[in-house]
């Protein structure tokens, strides 16, 4: 028997809000964050909705504590790893075997994005300090040096399942006695780069998305971070709050099939599920809520979708993609979506899947349209699947 | 952890029209038609149905096919159980000729069947869904093939078990320029009894920069000078 891995604190940067509790509102009041473009500098800025924290670098610098000079995604990711840290309220962690995993998958690229234009003009131009935290595992350590943390410091970029493998990398780590408390989960910030590329896959969607809606039309990107405080059974007894919820199951498969497609039948979601599900000990039908992937492309849906009829046969838990609030922040969407199923547990929530109208036909379930609360949940499974076919499922459990 | 003996068991080249395994010319065509030309007749030779083929750019295309000539006649899969084989390749223009067709469509309408191709680990993909191989892999890119990285690389997966065989060497295309060395390591050693060492490694290496022997019994390699470069070109 295995010792338990406990979610101690959470912590979450969205265009929901910047704290926990600016999330949940948005959350009740079923309002989404998703609307014209109004940080990022793009040609696409009046056609392509996007979901942006609704705050300039200088302003989430003075949020972070840190300068307004570095990426973006260094000072989301240090706003919600600071809120998680403190939701846990471990006094000090450093006596402990301390980690930070942290995901992401554009790294410093908004900056390096600020570089170009005037180096090539003139190769002599531009600032070069605003390349040196281009790769992603930069953007990590400028975090784990400002929350002071030494021990273990690793980056996991694996496109959107990057934060999900994250948490489960984390409670590995814990399990194998290797660390005491590890912070974990994923960060991005909107970059011309990526709502290029994944225009170019002509999978976004010039209006506000409809996830698993039979009429969908892609994704609305968005940005944000998310980060949960896993601790070891000995930490968890020290703390003066109990944890509310363990990390129970967790599965990474690949569906080997497509560099950016889901096979039709949704193999790697199906196993990743199915996976994370018999390490739990759990049958389906004690799921009580899943947070779906959910982007609300053709593809996905009905790829994700297809797994959770096969598996979930004759029982359909209440089910919602929280990406229709968030938009799908890539890197980042696995740890704001671990928070969400969290808090889910801590109090009884169920989130809705806005702009639902038309339920898809091949599917016998319907996903849930309003925000509930006061629901007794004991399970959340929530699925995040990446290009490469690369799927993680995830299962918090109360205790 | 001490380093299991290591041979190469096979090895396909396929550079300048010609398709080579084992040192054994297997397919030529004079003039070769292009890279284009030239990749689809080998498809053609290889009778196989892969429809698939016909999707991939051009790296994907010539890593597929030395791979299938590599592994002709051979189930490593079932042999060696799918999570068991590795993939480690390098090459110096990483998958820059898919990148510059596609910047080229971004004029018009971005492609996304091109973008998709945009990275050169991609061809490790490929052939991985073909084969079903689910072991180690990773894709290096430097300016020159570096026989000493191979060897270490490969080598050091053997020694922790991560791998029982390992498909590597080097595939690079780059307009009408193309080149893949391609060695299968496995521990038993193949019908030559080649080494895994470097000497074996740059040898055949070295077959691909226009030192064929054409007869059956190519390999034996001691008519090849040592000198590393004689092809020219942007290979070296």
């Amino acid at each position: 028997m295995q010792s338990p891995v406990f979610i101690a604190g959470v912590g979450v940067i969205s265009a929901l809000g910047t704290n926990v509790q600016d999330n949940l509102m948005s959350l009740e009041k079923e309002t989404a964050g998703i609307g014209d473009m109004a940080y990022l500098s793009s040609v696409h800025r009046h056609t392509l909705p996007v979901a942006e924290v609704k705050m300039n670098n200088e302003e989430l610098a003075g949020l972070a504590a840190m300068s307004p000079r570095l990426s973006r995604t260094a000072l989301l990711s240090a706003i919600a790893a600071k809120e998680a840290l403190a939701d846990a309220g471990i006094p000090e962690y450093n006596p402990y075997r301390t980690g930070f995993v942290s995901a992401n998958t554009v790294g410093g690229m908004d900056k390096t994005e600020d570089f170009f234009p005037d180096f090539l003009q003139d190769n002599q131009k531009g600032r070069l300090r605003n390349l040196v935290h281009h790769e992603c595992g930069a953007v990590t350590e400028l975090v784990a040096d400002h929350l002071g943390i030494k021990h273990h410091v690793s980056t996991i970029s694996t496109a959107c399942s990057s934060s999900a493998n994250a948490i489960m990398f984390a409670a590995r780590l814990i399990k194998q006695n290797i660390l005491d408390i590890v912070v974990a989960g994923g960060a991005d910030a909107l970059t011309k780069f990526t709502l290029n590329g994944f225009n170019t896959l002509m999978i976004v969607d010039h209006e506000l998305s409809q996830p698993f809606d039979e009429n969908r039309r892609g994704l609305n990107l968005g940005e944000g971070a998310g980060y949960v405080v896993l601790v070891s059974e000995k930490v968890a007894n020290s703390l003066s709050q109990t944890p509310a919820c363990t990390i129970s199951g967790y599965c990474n498969a690949n569906d080997a099939y497509h560099q950016t497609a889901s096979s039709p039948g949704g193999t790697g979601s199906f196993l990743a599920m199915e996976g994370a599900l018999q390490q739990s000990g759990l049958p389906p039908d004690e799921i009580d809520y899943i947070n779906l992937h959910g982007t609300g492309t053709q593809n996905n849906d009905i790829a994700e979708g297809t797994a959770i009829k096969t598996l979930f046969e004759g029982h359909y838990p209440p089910m919602s993609s929280t990406k229709s609030f968030t938009g799908h922040t890539l890197g980042a969407s696995g740890g704001i979506e671990a928070v969400f199923s969290v808090l889910s547990i801590q109090k009884g929530l169920i989130y809705p899947n806005l702009r639902l109208s038309t339920p898809m036909k091949d599917l016998p379930f319907v996903p849930e349209t309003k925000f509930r609360k006061g629901v007794p949940i004991r399970h959340v499974l929530s699925n995040s699947f990446g290009f490469g076919g690369n799927c993680t499922s995830l299962i918090f459990s109360k205790i | 952890m001490t380093a299991p003996d290591l041979y190469i068991t096979t090895h396909a080249l396929i550079h300048s029209g010609a398709v080579y395994r084992d040192g054994e010319l297997i397919f030529k065509e004079e003039p070769a038609g292009g890279t284009n030309g030239f990749f689809l007749s080998v498809y053609k030779a290889l009778k196989v149905d892969y429809p698939k083929f016909y999707k991939m750019d051009n790296l994907c295309k010539l890593g597929f096919l030395a791979t299938e000539w590599l592994l002709r006649d051979r189930q490593i899969a079932e042999e060696y159980g799918v999570e068991n084989i590795g993939i480690i390749l390098t090459n110096a223009n990483s998958s820059l000729d898919a990148d510059l067709k596609y910047f080229e469509s971004v004029k018009n309408i971005p492609s996304p069947a091109q973008f998709v191709y945009t990275l050169p680990n991609i061809v490790i993909g490929e052939v991985s869904i073909r084969h079903g191989f689910k072991g180690e892999n990773a894709f290096f890119v430097s300016e020159d093939f570096d026989a000493g990285f191979i060897r270490f690389y490969v080598q050091d997966l053997f020694m922790r078990n991560r791998v029982q065989a390992c498909i590597c060497g080097w595939v690079d295309c780059l307009g009408e320029e193309y080149k893949a060395v391609l060695y299968l390591v496995e521990k038993v050693p193949g019908k030559d009894k080649l080494i895994f060492d470097l000497e074996n490694i740059q040898k055949t290496d070295e077959l691909a920069n226009g030192q064929f022997n054409e007869r059956s019994e190519a390999a034996d390699y001691s008519a090849i000078k040592p000198s590393r470069s004689q092809a020219g070109g942007y290979w070296r």
